[in-house]
């Protein structure tokens, strides 16, 4: 799979594709709006992570010159200016999803991964981790093909992982992701525990490996080892 | 007191003891004049007495005629020659008047005598109380004219200072009209319209600028914040870590995380100034907070709260998106400032929706609630979300409320 990120802040750029690149993906970084439009032009991308406001141009023009050469490859916007009139405008010209400037790797992981799905995978919706099967059309779960039955954030939760497997998730990315951005400001991250809590134990209990590991104060880890 | 009314009374007490000190020295003045005129009439009659006594050596008959008498008296002692007034009876008006009289001695025939020579001084009087009357009429006139001009005039004079006065009242830095203030041809209120102009220039520019500031500082706080949450987001990943390091990075990633929340709160007050949430749409608060209420479930449950609500039907015109971090807010601030098991109770009716919930009273001013940073030492949010509701409900014409009563705290916000 490969990635493409128009990012001028060339930090974030790298802390980026370190984080993708262990989930197999290729990314590759352009630095500047002419570097943008001449990658983008001349490749083709499973994803494009998509900076609004670069130095010497705007993302959306990168944007319109993708649509306009008829790409379909899946665009995500990440702009510092957590603005409506940008997140309209830019859904408006073909972006597949906006994403706030800070953001958690992992809610990015995550939506990159859902993009790429959607566009790539578009007869599969089956998502395989050994015995656990999601299908993320139907949103059920099952193990070893037999189905269990999880609550709405218990699901959204296990996909979340799924999407993160292998990396250390915080417990704050977590409540963003599943309540939204107003339950950040609450403080505790107590309710958060009882979920996974309640998720284990029905995988456990439905036969499926504990895959879900705590990692001390700070997240959880969905990984096979 | 006004300065129209403090100026008069000054100049109504000086122009009054001005007038009435130079009434009396001119009394004095006019007083001494008609008598000195009278002792010369008088002074002439003696002349003609002693012209007479010298060539004839025997008195001229005593007289009376018009308002002038000539009297001897044989006299032992020789009197002094001198002028005084008297009061006595006129033979020819039969009445007592005052006189002037001027008495002198005279030798005639080898003997003394005293003369009197007397003149009414009646006339004099007259004359000095009319006088005094036509002064005293000026006086009046001169105060009443005064006062009739100062009334109408001065009323129309200070017209531009009452318009600069009320153009002022109504102005607010937030407005960015330029405030225009009448032209005056008169030299102070020009002044002080010139002053005022540059100051309300200054103070909009003033409000653009550090507005906008906050809005460029907290934009360009966002690029920084992304990179050290990337950041903290590969480190985490590091397999190396301890448990001592991981909970430290913990703390710096709870707080990246207060600062992120902070920087969007102080986006969000700048917006809703800006006035970029403009667009509003009929917005059912009954079927929104039923929805808050799921969404903060896990809160209210860990916190064994007790929720009771009797909610209306009711649509209120108001951004979307601003409705529905008003009601967030107000929810979560009920929830996190709550006691274990207590209780909220959410009542929405047609004008008005009120959201109580038990708690501690406040340890600061309840008038001081809605500002920026404003919270309790126990509060672990960042003290902007009640100035956002406000910030919100000002936005929106709505007033907002808050009393402590009986143990609950109570907010209501009336449209």
């Amino acid at each position: 799979m490969k990635i493409l990120i128009v990012e001028d802040e060339k930090a974030l750029s790298d802390s980026i594709s370190s984080y993708l690149k262990a989930e197999n993906f290729i990314c590759d970084v352009a630095g500047d709006y002419q570097t943008g439009l001449f990658k983008v032009e001349s490749f083709d991308y499973d994803c494009i992570l998509l900076d609004i406001n670069l130095h010497n141009g705007s993302g959306l023009d990168i944007l319109r010159s993708l649509k306009e050469n008829h790409k379909t490859d899946g665009v995500i916007i990440i702009s510092a200016r957590n603005s409506l009139n940008d997140k309209i405008a830019g859904l408006q010209l073909g972006a597949d999803d906006y994403l706030a400037k800070p953001f958690h790797l992992s809610e990015l992981g995550a939506r990159v991964e859902a993009i790429i799905r959607r566009k790539k995978f578009s007869g599969n919706n089956l998502i395989r981790f050994h015995e656990l099967c999601i299908d993320i059309r139907a949103k059920t779960v099952s193990i070893h093909e037999k189905p269990v039955e999880l609550t709405k954030k218990e699901y959204q939760l296990l996909l979340y992982f799924t999407y993160n497997k292998g990396r250390v998730v915080s417990k704050n990315a977590i409540a963003e992701h599943l309540w939204g951005e107003e339950m950040g400001d609450t403080g505790s991250y107590d309710f958060i525990y009882t979920h996974i809590k309640n998720l284990r134990k029905k995988l456990v209990e439905a036969g499926c490996h504990d895959y879900i590991q705590s990692v001390y104060g700070m997240g959880y880890k969905f990984t096979a080892v | 007191m006004k300065l129209f009314t403090r100026y008069s009374r000054i100049n109504f007490a000086a122009t009054t003891a001005v007038l009435v000190a130079g009434s009396i020295i001119f009394y004095f003045i006019i007083h001494y004049v008609l008598i000195r005129q009278l002792d010369e009439t008088l002074k002439v009659e003696e002349a003609e007495i002693l012209d007479f006594v010298s060539k004839r050596d025997s008195l001229p008959p005593p007289a009376n005629y018009k308002d002038q008498h000539v009297r001897f008296y044989a006299s032992d002692k020789p009197v002094k020659r001198g002028f005084f007034s008297s009061i006595m009876y006129d033979t020819v008006e039969n009445e007592k008047q005052i006189f002037r009289v001027l008495r002198f001695p005279i030798n005639a025939d080898h003997k003394t005598y005293i003369a009197t020579v007397s003149k009414s001084q009646v006339e004099t009087e007259d004359l000095l109380f009319l006088m005094v009357l036509i002064t005293i009429g000026i006086i009046v006139l001169l105060l009443f004219f005064q006062f009739i001009i100062n009334r109408l005039l001065v009323k129309k004079m200070w017209r531009p200072f009452h318009h600069t006065l009320q153009t002022i009242k109504q102005f607010t830095v937030t407005n960015q009209e330029e405030v225009v203030l009448p032209a005056t041809n008169i030299d102070e209120f020009t002044q002080l319209n010139n002053a005022l102009n540059l100051m309300t220039e200054k103070m909009r520019n003033d409000y653009v600028s550090l507005k906008s500031f906050a809005d460029t500082a907290s934009h360009e706080m966002q690029t920084p914040l992304a990179v050290i949450n990337s950041k903290l987001d590969l480190l985490i990943q590091d397999q190396s870590l301890d448990e001592k390091q991981t909970k430290q990075l913990a703390a710096m990633y709870d707080a990246v995380g207060r600062l992120r929340k902070l920087n969007q709160s102080l986006l969000l007050i700048t917006k809703i100034e800006n006035q970029q949430f403009l667009q509003t749409s009929r917005v059912n608060l009954r079927k929104l907070i039923e929805n808050k209420l799921i969404q903060l479930e896990e809160l209210i449950v860990a916190r064994h709260l007790n929720i009771s609500t009797d909610l209306a039907d009711v649509s209120i015109s108001i951004n979307p998106y601003l409705a529905d971090i008003l009601l967030n807010n107000l929810l979560t601030n009920a929830i996190r400032h709550n006691t274990d098991n207590g209780t909220i109770i959410i009542l929405l009716q047609q004008q008005s929706l009120s959201v109580r919930n038990t708690g501690h009273p406040l340890g600061f001013d309840a008038s001081r609630l809605f500002d920026r940073f404003r919270k309790d030492n126990a509060s672990e949010g960042v003290g902007l979300g009640l100035a956002i509701v406000k910030q919100i409900c000002d936005s929106s014409g709505f007033t907002i409320q808050y009393r402590y009563d009986n143990g609950q705290h109570i907010f209501t916000i009336d449209w």
